[in-house]
């Protein structure tokens, strides 16, 4: 019986997570359009472009083989997956009886959507994709480790990688009260959220100058249904980084039992502190330009250092 | 204009002859086939009795013939020997199923690569399982000379038989070290038999011990591929067979392993307390170094089995750093549940690698076998014409990558718990220098990964950029028989970890004494993987990789359901999109490409050079040819080798201007050294 309530939560949440994620781009074009004086397009666009390119038709490079049609797919599923290791509303009290996954499974089911998508860009033979692959498995090989660290850097003292475990012991547990290194990883993972989410100053999600971009180079020979896969995993893996942050450093407001009020309470809570991420996001992005690409290795150094500047105060 | 862009990297070219080898006669053939098949034979026996110990029979022992009048020779299977027979065996069976078809089509010495074959698969087989010194020193030689006829067999040319001289050299500088420790412990115990050593080793002072350790790290380090030790490597494994690269990779390199292990952790080991923690930060170290080093050197490889030899290196680096943590942890209160963590992570890795990087081998064979170069640059559009190897290939990829839920990721959690806990546990200085291994493993991790969506996509996908890779055509059902066994092992040990864990269970309580890896990494069931030892009074991280990997699929099946849902619009084909041009096999991207912005931002560990020559035309805007060259280095080999063979050199010219010729020089040469010995030794 807990075990499937267990399953039926962690479904819920994912759902939500999945459900949320375009409306947080959404949020985001629309913040920034407000910064640049403009109205903008409706928040809720990012759905009517999922539901357009879901009724297109497929064109595709004839030079791509079998597998280039499963790309999107195994990355949506890749994505969805991280997105259900991640307590949103209700953390979890105890072990459950059916562990899932923790947060190296999450970091590593992001490299591998990572991973598919640059191999589907090579499948093109565009020198676009690669080009788009090459850069973008460099940024990835670089936010990796750093966020590994920030993840070892609360783990270590939280006994535990699981991050259901981990917002419940934030509240629980005195070591885990918020410190010095706490502020330092906290640091880190703002440097790497950009790197992470594909924008400024990191990556431009908005351009098409083919020279400049890095996710939506890989995504050019992409079309239709296929397309729309990809955009939602992007818009997912968004909100899972945003979430993973949440649950890392505030997990403030979540419901420890199954009541309607709690649980109302815990949304309203996790929408909130979305929001305050939504904003962030919104201005970096507006009141900053684009790296040159060998200088963000320079940036995402000082996350990195961050990083382990934090692992380092915890350990010592 | 005629722009001729050539990439870096050794692509040298396999000389094109017919698919099957012109005097390769049936009877040749069938001696090739029937070698093979005895030696899968042997391989499943070997397997056969390997599980045996391992499933908890009492270990095997069996005296041989008294070859020599001072010493008496034995085999003795245990837990620790049964399970490297076993990763042995994997590789030896899908390597002697995949065998004779490639030798066919590719081998110039057919009969010859067979019997060293023959001879170096028991040979490896039998160093695991050596009961005694003498065995274990002899049957290490006999895998080091018939691994070396095979990297020298295969073509006369220059370059190859350069790089049999430098394993040979390497592996017998390795042995002699080995040598050294053997001969030390039995003047000690008078007799040969590992027990025997054991009990000599145990009376030996902790300081000789650490000598000895030291020594056998470094004899044992030459054979694996640890750096600084690596450069044979990368030079002898490309050069052999494709299936004796699997092996020497998979499985040779593993034995040398296992005598890591067997020193390190029973014959010098001292039966009360602790290993020393020099040994195990030693370790650890090489560990860390390795496997950083050898990935960020096989992302600039081309040669698509080059790249895999550093990978190796890389993959040794990982073991060692679970094996270092276990050493450094094992035997003190408190630590016992994380030593048995990282000693299991660290031993299951060792499996993991044997079982992709055979397999990732046995798919670089298929497509040298086809396209005659082991140059990436040539590949291109393979998948297509190579399905089944393409596929293949890509899952050995993911396993290798550490990514989920293939088997590579469970050995990489497993060791990331063990390094963030042990960490936590032992707090200070050295709590901080696992936290550095465990970062240095999360870069080690995402390198792995652009290397293989490198390697993979540049080989298989795009257009074919070469008339060789463009009338490729799959390879014969034997070869593909022997990746889908080692493909099928990677699914299993990455989908249900905990029956891995049983095979893990004896040589684990063997070493830690006590605690057995199901005990620990498999509490919670056999599909679920939990990670114990944590801070005390807190649960400790359990994962399912299984109940992950079914959510995955699930997923997929509902988006592709909803994706190929029937639409009016239709699906149609068309070129990729170059700007509006034709689109050619020039367009796409090349591996030198690919792995140019970390050429960059890892300069100094490349320390890349390039070299552009134009061959001007007409006009001076327009070049009439223009020729890119460049390249990285192995910086050991730049920085160490380079200056010790340089002082090599400058020692043997020194002799060598003083010696005159003539007999009267010599003879004060040998009196002047009289004298001084005299002067030295003589009040004795």
């Amino acid at each position: 019986m807990a075990s499937i309530e267990h399953i039926g939560a962690a479904c819920a949440q994912t759902g939500l997570l999945v459900v949320l994620g375009p409306l947080v781009t959404g949020f985001i074009q629309k913040i920034k359009a407000r910064l640049q004086c403009r109205q903008g397009a409706s928040v809720w666009q990012p759905y009517q472009d999922l539901a357009k390119l879901l009724r297109k038709g497929t064109v595709q490079s004839d030079t791509a083989s079998p597998f280039f049609q499963v790309v999107p797919v195994l990355v949506l599923a890749a994505t969805v997956t991280a997105a259900a290791m991640l307590p949103v509303l209700r953390s979890s009290v105890g072990s459950s009886a059916l562990p899932f996954g923790d947060a190296i499974l999450l970091v590593a089911l992001l490299a591998l959507a990572r991973f598919l998508l640059a191999i589907g860009a090579l499948d093109a033979g565009g020198a676009f994709g690669g080009m788009g692959a090459s850069r973008e498995m460099t940024v990835g090989l670089l936010v990796e480790p750093a966020l590994m660290l920030v993840v070892f850097s609360v783990a270590i003292v939280g006994g535990t990688t699981e991050l259901g475990d981990l917002a419940t012991r934030r509240h629980t547990l005195a070591a885990m009260a918020w410190q010095a290194p706490d502020l330092l990883a906290f640091f880190a993972m703002l440097v790497l959220i950009p790197a992470e989410t594909g924008r400024i100053p990191v990556d431009n999600p908005d351009t098409h100058l083919e020279l400049t971009m890095l996710h939506e180079g890989m995504l050019l020979e992409h079309s239709g249904p296929g397309l729309a896969c990809i955009a939602l995993a992007t818009h997912t893996k968004q909100i899972v980084i945003l979430s993973l942050t949440v649950a890392l450093f505030c997990p403030y407001g979540m419901a420890q039992d199954i009541t309607p009020e709690a649980l109302g309470l815990a949304l309203a809570a996790f929408v909130a502190k979305l929001f305050v991420f939504v904003v962030f996001l919104g201005v970096i992005e507006s009141s900053y330009a684009k790296m040159r690409f060998f200088r963000v290795p320079q940036f995402l150094a000082l996350g990195l250092l961050c990083a382990f500047l934090s692992l380092a105060l915890r350990i010592l | 204009m005629a722009t001729s862009v050539r990439a870096s990297g050794d692509g040298d070219k396999l000389t094109a002859h017919p698919l099957v080898d012109k005097g390769a006669g049936p009877v040749v053939r069938c001696a090739v086939w029937l070698g093979h098949w005895l030696t899968l034979a042997g391989a499943l026996a070997g397997a056969a009795v390997a599980l045996r110990v391992l499933g908890g029979s009492a270990p095997v022992h069996v005296a041989l013939p008294k070859l020599f009048p001072f010493a008496e020779m034995s085999l003795h299977v245990d837990g620790l020997s049964a399970f490297f027979l076993l990763v042995v065996c994997v590789v030896a069976v899908a390597a002697s199923v995949y065998g004779p078809s490639y030798l066919g089509a590719h081998a110039k010495a057919p009969l010859v690569q067979t019997l060293a074959f023959m001879v170096f698969v028991p040979c490896m087989a039998l160093v695991c399982c050596a009961g005694d010194a003498l065995t274990f020193l002899l049957a290490w030689e006999g895998m080091t000379l018939a691994s070396y006829v095979l990297v020298v067999s295969d073509t006369a040319d220059a370059e190859k038989t350069r790089a049999g001289l430098l394993y040979l050299i390497m592996a017998h500088a390795g042995t002699a070290a080995l040598l050294a420790v053997f001969l030390t412990l039995t003047v000690h115990a008078q007799a040969f038999d590992f027990p025997a050593l054991r009990d000599a080793a145990g009376r030996l002072d902790g300081s000789t011990r650490t000598v000895l350790f030291m020594l056998a790290l470094l004899g044992f380090g030459a054979k694996a591929g640890v750096v600084p030790l690596h450069i044979w490597l990368p030079a002898a494994h490309p050069a052999a067979p494709s299936h004796v690269s699997a092996l020497m990779s998979g499985a040779m390199l593993k034995v040398a392993i296992y005598g890591i292990f067997r020193f390190g952790f029973a014959l010098l080991a001292s039966t009360t307390g602790p290993l020393p923690p020099s040994w195990g930060w030693t370790v650890l170290f090489l560990g860390t170094v390795s496997a950083v080093f050898g990935v960020l050197l096989a992302l600039q490889q081309h040669d698509l089995k080059r790249l895999l030899a550093y990978h190796s290196v890389e993959n040794i680096g990982i073991i060692l750093i679970g094996a270092g943590l276990a050493m450094l942890l094992g035997g003190r209160p408190g630590t016992e549940r994380l030593a048995t963590l990282a000693l299991a992570a660290s031993l299951l890795h060792t499996l993991n690698h044997a079982a992709f990087k055979g397999l990732l081998f046995l798919g670089a064979g298929s497509v040298v076998s086809r396209t005659f170069t082991r140059n990436m640059e040539e590949f291109g559009g393979l998948a297509r014409r190579m399905p089944w190897t393409a596929w293949l290939f890509l899952l050995g990829s993911v396993a290798i990558s550490a990514l989920p839920p293939l088997n590579g990721f469970v050995s990489e959690w497993m060791t990331f718990q063990a390094l963030v806990l042990g960490g936590a546990r032992m707090g200070g200085a050295s709590g901080l220098l696992a936290g550095i291994a465990a970062s240095m493993l999360a870069l080690t991790g995402g390198l792995a990964a652009a290397c293989f969506a490198k390697a993979f996509g540049v080989t298989f996908l795009g257009r074919p950029r070469s008339a060789h890779a463009e009338h490729a055509t799959e390879s014969p059902a034997p070869m593909i028989a022997g990746m889908l066994l080692l493909a099928g092992a990677c699914v299993a040990l990455g989908l249900v970890p905990g029956y891995a864990m049983r095979l893990l269970d004896r040589p684990t309580a063997e070493v830690m004494g006590g605690l057995s890896a199901s005990a620990v990494v498999a509490a919670r069931g056999p599909l679920v993987l939990s990670a114990g030892g944590g801070p005390a009074g807190l649960e400790a991280t359990s994962i399912s990789v299984t109940l992950a990997a079914s959510v995955f699929l699930l997923i997929a099946v509902a988006v592709w359901f909803v994706r190929s849902w029937p639409r009016k619009a239709p699906r149609r084909l068309a070129p990729t999109w170059t700007c509006g041009m034709t689109p050619t096999s020039r367009f796409d991207y090349t591996a030198t490409a690919f792995a140019k912005p970390l050429r960059l931002i890892f300069a100094a560990v490349y320390r890349p050079h390039r070299a552009i020559a134009r061959e001007p035309g007409p006009s001076p805007y327009v070049p009439r040819r223009l020729v890119y060259s460049g390249e990285v280095v192995d910086l050991t080999e730049t920085v160490f080798y380079a200056r010790f063979k340089h002082a090599v050199t400058a020692v043997s010219q020194a002799i060598r201007a003083r010696s005159t010729g003539r007999i009267h020089g010599y003879i004060a040469y040998v009196l002047a050294t009289l004298v001084i010995v005299l002067l030295l030794f003589g009040k004795g």
